[in-house]
């Protein structure tokens, strides 16, 4: 764990711990891990010891570092992580209580923030051991029921009283779909991809089809097992702060019954059972879910696919990063093109 | 040896020997990757070949079915010069310029001819999607 000047990175995060914990002595850090989860900002977990009014104290923190080369570019931003985190803390939402963020990149070489370390395990729903995990899971029932349940709960939270419309409150009409096309069209472009044919059809579609919305609240953007933490078969904390926006909630909705979350499984995101999902959210929330709507979200995510792996191939075509994982996305473009010309019926 | 077999021989040794024995989660997980990536890249070089042949005979086809269109019926202008330059051009650019002018020219074709000719163009892309699919998946 060494950064790229002479004191090694372990050593800087216990001086810069020391400096925000005055109270403290004789910190140290322990069982440290860089985790190879996530596409974007770089993960450390880690155990932080230390001495304070003569006991010995113990706190899991996690610690993450943005590169600056991240998949999502510009539109990435720890600082917003930290501040949704923040307006978050005090919300019935279990997320990771944040405690520092630090924009000065001569602290640990990059932007960087601290938060709890929350208990529970994240298995990765793409793996064997993960899906057997799920699956095990989805037969006792009780996570299941915490998933749907926690999505629930970020769908009815009060945006505004939480502080949240800081993020931008989409005015009534098609302007959220619109947004989001706008977005994505952004970060591709930034890519430097050479010009695909079905993504143009993809969006051009996308455009003339752009839903009206009347209803807005807290949307994840990428709600699924793999940024859920689970703690005694229940959603211990909701992970992965890059995405979320204000706007429709079917957004979400889409996302969790999409086939993009689960492999070899009716199960959606490999856990609910679809038929349950769609009984106890709308149960919770009072919301119908529309199935058209969220055919055209399902499309919408294919183009935000294709843009993230067009700039994460990009970003490794170009020099700005060195993980083999960017590289192989340049095969998922394919993919994703061929799952929306299938949406838009060839 | 051929460049395919030869990557397909490196991702062997990187998944089933190199890989395992790397005892870090996020080193380990480079490696693998790399499996995929050579992979994917050989047999994109065993492909390589053939597909490009099957997409010139496709856009060939293309072209001449659009000009056969054109012929026949009057459309918005900015539709006819985007097929010349698909005719002229016979690339992935030409191709999106065209789609491009079909979405805005929607109204003015009306939707039975604006997806017999969008249709048409979806043809060729999930004939070109479907061969990419042989080396990506």
């Amino acid at each position: 764990m060494t950064g790229p000047t002479d004191q090694p990175l372990e050593a800087r995060i216990v001086d810069y711990l020391a400096s925000r914990m005055p109270d403290g002595r004789d910190f140290a850090l322990e069982n440290v891990q860089r985790i190879a989860v996530g596409w974007s900002h770089e993960t450390w977990l880690f155990d932080l010891a230390w001495r304070e009014g003569g006991e010995a104290r113990r706190r899991g923190l996690c610690l993450r570092r943005d590169p600056g080369n991240t998949l999502l570019r510009h539109l990435s931003s720890l600082e917003q992580q930290f501040r949704v985190l923040r307006c978050l803390a005090d919300t019935a939402l279990p997320t990771p209580r944040p405690y520092w963020f630090e924009p000065d990149p001569a602290i640990l070489d990059m932007p960087f923030l601290v938060m709890e370390k929350v208990s529970g395990t994240c298995p990765n729903p793409w793996g064997r051991e993960g899906r057997a995990f799920y699956q095990a899971a989805a037969d006792r029932g009780t996570l299941p029921a915490s998933f749907t349940a926690t999505l629930a709960t970020l769908h009815t939270l009060d945006w505004r009283a939480a502080g949240l419309d800081f993020l931008g409150v989409p005015p009534p009409g098609t302007n959220f779909a619109r947004r989001e096309i706008a977005k994505w069209k952004e970060l591709i472009d930034v890519s430097g991809h050479p010009p695909e044919p079905i993504l143009t059809d993809l969006i051009a579609w996308l455009e003339a089809n752009a839903p009206s919305v009347d209803r807005v609240t807290l949307v994840h953007g990428a709600y699924r097992t793999g940024n859920l933490l689970i703690h005694e078969d229940r959603i211990s904390a909701v992970l992965d702060w890059e995405l979320q926006v204000l706007g429709d909630p079917m957004y979400d909705v889409a996302y969790v019954l999409s086939d993009l979350n689960r492999e070899g499984t009716p199960l959606l995101s490999n856990l609910v059972d679809r038929d349950s999902f769609y009984r106890d959210y709308e149960a919770a929330t009072g919301f119908t879910i529309d199935d058209g709507l969220c055919r055209y979200y399902n499309a919408l995510y294919a183009m935000r696919s294709v843009a993230f792996w067009m700039s994460a191939s990009g970003l490794y075509a170009g020099g700005q990063s060195q993980d083999i994982r960017l590289a192989r996305t340049a095969w998922s473009v394919p993919v994703v093109l061929e799952r929306a010309a299938r949406e838009l019926g060839y | 040896m051929n460049p395919d077999q030869l990557l397909e021989r490196i991702a062997a040794v990187l998944r089933q020997d190199i890989g395992p024995a790397v005892g870090a989660e996020y080193p380990r997980t480079q490696a693998f990757m790399a499996a995929v990536v050579l992979q994917k890249l050989g047999r994109q070089l065993a492909c390589a070949e053939a597909h490009r042949a099957a997409e010139a005979a496709d856009m060939d086809a293309l072209v001449a079915d659009l000009d056969s269109t054109l012929a026949t019926a009057v459309v918005p202008p900015a539709i006819a010069a985007a097929v010349a330059a698909l005719g002229r051009d016979r690339n992935d650019a030409a191709l999106c310029a065209l789609i491009g002018a079909l979405y805005e020219s929607r109204t003015t074709l009306g939707a039975t001819r604006f997806d017999a000719l969008l249709g048409r163009v979806r043809r060729t892309l999930r004939a070109g999607i479907d061969r990419r699919m042989e080396f990506a998946e």
